[in-house]
């Protein structure tokens, strides 16, 4: 197992390089992560709250002085509520829940990563425990993101699928980075 | 004798920090794809209120942060791997950071005082109105806060990419900020 360069701190030297590394890198992440599911938990209950029920919207109001403050055609005005209108047209009854749901666990998963991935910095005795567990938690997020998503239309996997696809393989590399990491150092998973 | 990291304080306003300013950018990116507002349509309503919150809010957080790091400053990097000119980057990134941060937060809310709409904080406090609504100075604030807001996310790059180098280095600097 590596060792630091460290040269102030002998203390440095009894934490195993991938903690540290993976530790980094777990934090960056759940950092990305706890926004991007917090902001998914709005997106769902902003759709939710403005939809009518009939899904119909009413036509586009583009006055000149906001389509030159966002630097937008009448065209793309126009669009944007259409845009909206398709996603809420594909949008089966129970899928806002369900998300908003999943997303809301991801974001407090996300958010304890960070302080799992601070541990793994630091190793801590539980750090790579709670890292295995946190990982494993955030992948059945995904998978069930993932469900659900197949499971609505082709619409919403286009926007969707792709990016619970990457976080999935993500988390499923750190998995069995903190598994290799603990085998390494004679603990057991 | 001095601390080897930062203190607890710092860094829990540190990562509060990174994740609000992530959030804003991805939630900034979706709330403009939403219709304009109308009567009938107030999609934008809830994600805009909320996006102005909690910038006002991390102008305080901020502030709270360099009071924190200016009262408590951790013993200086001796490692072998931080290299001069490494250390000058890092202070010259931080500085640059801490200013882009109050720079997009403040144009940010400048732009917003001068369009038609009011900011409640966090729906309670209702804000004093600065301006007049003026299309002008809402598009020069607008587009100050739009340039920083990119300036912020480069300079934030070179923040990670140092954090990442240095944890893998495996030397120490990282966990000066990662202690719970």
């Amino acid at each position: 197992m590596a060792t630091s360069i460290t040269e102030n701190n002998s203390s440095v030297t009894s934490r195993p390089a991938w903690a540290s590394a993976l530790g980094v890198v777990t934090i960056v992440l759940g950092v990305f992560l706890s926004a991007y599911h917090g902001n998914e938990v709005m997106k769902q209950a902003v759709m939710v709250a403005h939809m009518p029920a009939s899904g119909e919207l009413p036509a586009a109001e583009c006055p000149d002085d906001e389509l030159e403050e966002e630097g937008l055609t009448v065209a793309e005005c126009e669009y944007m509520v259409t845009h909206i209108e398709g996603i809420a047209l594909s949008t089966p009854g129970w899928f806002p829940g369900v998300q908003m749901w999943l997303a809301g666990i991801g974001t407090v998963i996300a958010f304890i990563s960070i302080i799992v991935g601070g541990a793994l910095v630091n190793y801590n005795p539980l750090a790579s425990g709670g890292a295995v567990l946190v990982f494993a938690v955030l992948i059945l997020v995904d998978v069930g993101q993932f469900a659900a998503v197949v499971n609505t239309g082709p619409i919403l996997r286009d926007i969707y699928l792709w990016s619970i696809l990457l976080w999935f393989l993500i988390h499923l590399m750190m998995l069995c980075a903190v598994i290799a990491g603990r085998q390494g150092n004679g603990q057991t998973t | 004798m001095q601390k080897q990291g930062y203190s607890r304080t710092a860094v829990i306003l540190h990562w509060l920090l990174a994740v609000s300013i992530f959030f804003l950018f991805i939630s900034s990116w979706w709330m403009l794809g939403l219709p304009l507002p109308s009567k009938e349509m107030q999609f934008r309503a809830f994600p805009f209120q909320l996006h102005k919150n909690i910038g006002i809010t991390l102008v305080l957080v901020i502030a709270l942060l360099l009071y924190v790091r200016f009262k408590h400053r951790p013993a200086p990097v001796t490692s072998t791997a931080m290299k001069p000119w490494m250390h000058k980057l890092a202070t010259v990134d931080h500085i640059i950071i801490y200013l882009l941060i109050l720079a997009t937060c403040v144009s940010g809310y400048l732009s917003s005082a001068h369009t038609r709409w009011d900011t409640v904080v966090w729906w309670v406090l209702e804000m004093p109105r600065i301006a007049e609504a003026n299309e002008d100075m809402n598009e020069f604030y607008s587009d100050i806060h739009l340039w920083t807001a990119w300036a912020l996310l480069g300079v934030v790059a070179v923040h990670i990419s140092g954090a990442i180098y240095h944890a893998f280095l495996n030397d120490g600097i990282v966990r000066r900020m990662m202690r719970w």
